[in-house]
């Protein structure tokens, strides 16, 4: 086990990779920055898991299988956002998330 | 296929059945051309069968039908008939053969406690016949004999589970039940229908025409017109003459009753034949509502015999009211004194303490007690008849003793008579038989002189062992004061049916007389006769009728002797007939009425009006039937239009004239012809018929001694055959009188009628107004019944109506009331939830804005507050 770096930095920087990522989908007009701060948000609690499984025995196996399985989720969302992203510029000549507002209520 | 060998009787329903066929069957055909006929202008296959049923003018079709009916009817009644007479001596034997062998059984009883006393002398054939046989053999052959001339059939039942006595009061039967009389009156029936179905083909021969212009009925138009009524005159006389052949044909009251209301619809429908004159539906309204009053007493009657005897059936109301035939004692006890079999009265024993036991009650004989008793009905092996002191039930079963109130029984009578009284016209209900003469001619001689009106005369005969001696004296005095008053009438009449329909009504009276004094068979013998020779005279009036193109007054004929010669004779035989002329039919029977009378008055002397009254009116009858002859066909004409056109009608119209005229003279018959009292058909009717227990002197009681079963009726009876050639000739001697009178006003002219009628104004004028009776009802009845309308519907308007508006008008108020309700607060409130929803989701809306970056940024934010709320509570929760 690593004696050095305590567990209180990791999720710090997960919680700064959450937000990261939460501000970049919040912000982004572009349909593929939404889908970076997914990822931004995803490697976030990656990196919380992954922590700890290194800080908590109970959970050293469990940690590094759920971010394994964030890791592949994580791609097929990808393949499928892209793919809607694909089909909406398709349909309207552009990745803006905004021009896309049919289901207003 | 019955077997009309072994049950003959059934050759009487089938005559009944006929006429009823022949009114299924043109009903049927006026109905299939009446659903045709506005259908066959267009259509060509639906013309076609409307011409094959005989298109708009049938033609005579539908008097062949009918008239074939009844004729077929006549020759089913001729048969039965004919059969009948040769089976009544052996029936007539058996029944005296049965009394006698009971009395030998019972004497052989007694005599093992009583002395020997001498041995009555018996009929002889009835001693042959029951000499070696057993009471009981020979009741079983009398049983074999009645069954072929009755039966019955169950029509109609009620729960019987809570009455013991299951027979009691329960069963409604159909049944037939042929005696002399009604033999005999089927034969009247059917012959003369036959006749007037015959002359109405003739009479009726207008109404063939497809258009008949009524010039009687004024429109705006000039006179009405209508279509030709032939069939159904003729689907009208069938369905009288079933019902009238029913009439006579029942073995019980309901049926009666049933047949009474039919022949009642029939007369109103005939009457009304000619329903768009005023007059005749007035007329016919008239006839029916007078004689609804009549049928009220009849059901009041037929209720409480049903309720005392249980049962409608004749011969067993009859079993129970007298004295039974086969009682083996057949002695009504009282003290030792045998009571007579009239009707056994008896009285309410105050002397035993327990009076009600259970439900019977105990009574004692007396001559002239209060109750009267109900015998068993079915007696049992040895019965010993009612002896002192007997129980009598309440509701008695088979084989007990009942008793019934005098005065209920009484009544019962006095219903019945009502009946009879609006039936047959008699007094006080006379008004409506004159007016019913707007029906056409052949039915005022079939229906309102010879079958209908005689309906009531026969039911009295039917009825006549029910009758208590109250009932008989007010059918003797409703008799004498109706036979009196028509034929006042008739003197001033000069309408020709008119002066008919009077002497119908008189003629009526002296047969309820006749039965009212005793007479019997003399009234029922005058009903046969006066038919035949009143339906004479009616179709007689009918061919002048029609002769002078349907001129009915009087004062406008005269001299059409020679003109209608068949007519003038035949009718001069029925005037002759009517007025009692020695060895014409109305002779007979009129004679015996006359000493019936007689004999009534030398017993009760106080009741000498109910000779004095007959006497007088022969007199007056003989006057006013020569008047109408004489003004009719003698004389110089006094109209010349109506001369001129004066014709003889065609031969189906003087066929049955002439036919009529033969019967009236020689129907009533016997040999020798100068004794009254030989009439042939008279004795059938009196040795087969005759109620036993009227007024025979030589009823056997069961030891075969002579027992009078009312010792007055047996003196009246007495007197009637002693003083008949006295009352003969005193008959005679009015009847020249009143002959004298009309040849010397109407023939020789030397008297002036004009001057007689000058001379006693107010007489004219009474008589002319019919004793003022129209006027008496109307004043009496008629108009306080329309004031008492007028009120009734005054309070109708003006209080009923009135309440039931102010309800109406709560009703709106209140309405309105709930209706604002409703709209305001019930609907308020739902609109009120669906306003908050629609509202609040309009607004919620705005929150769905479609941008994903909203979504997240809601998403984020609520997940921060989410969190800050957690964060919070746990702080709380645990102290920080």
């Amino acid at each position: 086990m690593s004696e050095g770096v305590a567990l209180y930095p990791y999720l710090v920087l997960g919680a700064l990779l959450f937000t990261c990522g939460v501000i970049c989908m919040a912000t982004k007009r572009n349909a593929i920055g939404v889908l970076i701060g997914v990822e931004l948000v995803l490697n976030g609690s990656n990196i919380n898991f992954v922590a700890f499984s290194q800080y908590n025995p109970d959970f050293q196996v469990e940690g590094m299988i759920f971010a394994l399985f964030v890791i592949v989720m994580a791609a097929g969302e990808a393949a499928v956002a892209l793919a809607i992203v694909l089909n909406f510029y398709n349909n309207h000549s552009t990745v803006d998330v905004d021009s896309a507002e049919e289901l207003k209520g | 296929m019955p077997d009309f060998a072994d049950k003959p009787g059934l050759l009487y329903v089938l005559a009944t059945l006929l006429p009823v066929a022949s009114f299924t069957i043109l009903l049927l055909w006026g109905a299939l051309r009446w659903a045709l006929r506005p259908y066959a202008k267009d259509n060509a296959t639906v013309d076609g069968i409307f011409q094959a049923i005989g298109g708009e003018v049938p033609g005579r079709a539908p008097a062949y039908v009918a008239t074939a009916a009844i004729f077929l009817s006549f020759c089913c009644a001729l048969i039965g008939f004919v059969t009948f007479l040769s089976d009544a001596p052996k029936l007539y034997r058996l029944e005296h053969a049965l009394r006698d062998a009971v009395a030998k059984h019972a004497k052989a009883h007694d005599d093992e406690n009583e002395p020997k006393k001498d041995q009555p002398e018996k009929d002889a054939k009835a001693e042959g016949e029951g000499k070696h046989k057993k009471p009981d053999e020979i009741a079983a052959e009398l049983r074999k004999e009645q069954i072929r001339w009755q039966h019955s059939w169950q029509w109609a039942r009620v729960n019987t589970s809570q009455i013991a006595d299951a027979d009691r009061g329960t069963i409604l039967t159909l049944g037939f039940r042929i005696d002399m009389l009604s033999a005999v009156m089927f034969m009247m029936v059917t012959f003369i229908a036959t006749l007037i179905h015959l002359f109405s083909i003739g009479y009726m021969s207008d109404e063939l025409k497809k258009e008949v212009e009524d010039h009687e009925v004024h429109t705006a138009h000039g006179h009405y017109h209508r279509r030709g009524r032939f069939g159904r005159f003729f689907m009208y006389l069938s369905l009288f003459c079933f019902s009238m052949l029913n009439l006579l044909l029942a073995d019980n009251l309901f049926q009666i009753f049933v047949s009474w209301e039919l022949v009642g619809i029939c007369s109103f429908l005939l009457i009304g034949f000619y329903f768009e004159r005023t007059s005749a539906s007035n007329a016919s309204n008239k006839a029916f509502i007078t004689n609804r009053i009549g049928d009220a007493g009849f059901i009041i009657g037929m209720l409480i015999l049903w309720t005392y005897f249980g049962s409608f059936n004749f011969e067993q109301i009859f079993t129970q009211v007298r004295c039974p035939h086969n009682d083996t004692h057949g002695e009504i006890v009282h003290e030792g004194k045998k009571l007579g079999a009239n009707l056994v009265r008896a009285d309410l024993d105050s002397v035993t303490e327990d009076k009600r036991v259970g439900n019977w009650q105990r009574y004692k004989l007396v001559p002239n007690g209060s109750h009267v008793l109900i015998m068993p009905r079915e007696i049992p092996g040895h019965y010993h008849g009612p002896q002192d002191g007997v129980r009598a039930f309440v509701q008695p079963k088979k084989n007990q003793l009942g008793a019934i109130p005098y005065w209920l029984l009484t009544l019962a009578g006095l219903g019945i008579f009502l009946g009879c009284v609006g039936k047959s016209a008699q007094f006080p209900l006379q008004v409506w038989l004159p007016d019913a003469m707007e029906g056409p001619t052949p039915v005022s001689a079939l229906i309102h002189a010879a079958t209908m009106v005689a309906a009531g005369v026969y039911l009295v005969g039917r009825c006549y062992p029910l009758f208590t001696l109250d009932v008989l004296l007010t059918i003797s005095y409703v008799g004498a004061i109706t036979l009196f008053v028509a034929a006042t009438i008739a003197v001033v009449m000069t309408d020709i049916k008119k002066v008919l329909a009077y002497s119908t009504v008189s003629q009526l009276g002296y047969m309820m007389l006749g039965l009212g004094v005793g007479g019997w068979t003399a009234g029922l013998l005058h009903l046969l006769t006066h038919a035949f020779f009143k339906a004479l005279l009616f179709l007689g009036s009918g061919s002048v009728i029609y002769g002078c193109h349907h001129q009915q007054d009087m004062g406008k004929m005269g001299g059409l002797y020679p003109k209608m010669k068949i007519t003038a004779l035949t009718m001069l035989m029925g005037v002759l007939a009517i007025a009692g002329t020695p060895f014409f039919s109305g002779w007979y029977s009129k004679d015996e009425i006359l000493a019936g009378a007689f004999g009534y008055f030398m017993v009760n002397k106080q009741h000498f009006l109910l000779f004095l009254l007959p006497l007088l009116t022969a007199g007056i009858t003989t006057f006013y039937m020569f008047r109408m002859w004489f003004m009719t066909f003698t004389g110089k004409p006094k109209d010349d239009h109506v001369h001129e056109h004066a014709h003889e009608s065609p031969w189906p119209m003087t066929v049955p004239l002439i036919l009529l005229a033969i019967l009236s003279v020689c129907v009533a018959w016997g040999w020798p012809l100068h004794k009254p009292q030989n009439s042939w058909l008279g004795h059938q009717l009196h040795h087969y018929s005759q109620p036993k227990t009227v007024t025979d002197p030589a009823f056997r009681d069961d030891h075969g001694d002579l027992v009078p079963l009312d010792a007055d009726l047996v003196a009246e009876n007495k007197a009637a055959i002693q003083h008949h050639s006295i009352v003969g000739m005193l008959a005679i001697a009015v009847v020249a009188i009143g002959l004298a009178f009309a040849l010397a006003l109407y023939y020789f002219g030397a008297l002036d009628p004009n001057e007689a009628k000058e001379q006693f104004p107010g007489v004219h004028r009474f008589l002319l107004q019919k004793w003022y009776f129209d006027e008496l009802y109307s004043v009496a009845i008629v108009r306080p019944g329309l004031t008492i309308a007028h009120w009734c519907r005054n309070f109708d308007t003006h209080v009923v109506d009135a309440f039931v508006n102010l309800i109406g008008k709560w009703n709106i108020v209140a309405s309105y009331w709930s209706g604002r309700f409703d709209k305001g607060i019930v609907d308020g409130f739902v609109n009120l939830i669906a306003d908050v929803s629609f509202t609040s989701g309009n607004w919620l809306r705005n929150v769905q804005t479609g941008y994903l970056r909203s979504y997240i940024l809601f998403l984020a934010l609520a997940g921060m507050a989410v969190w800050i709320l957690l964060y919070a509570w746990a702080g709380t929760l645990f102290g920080g």
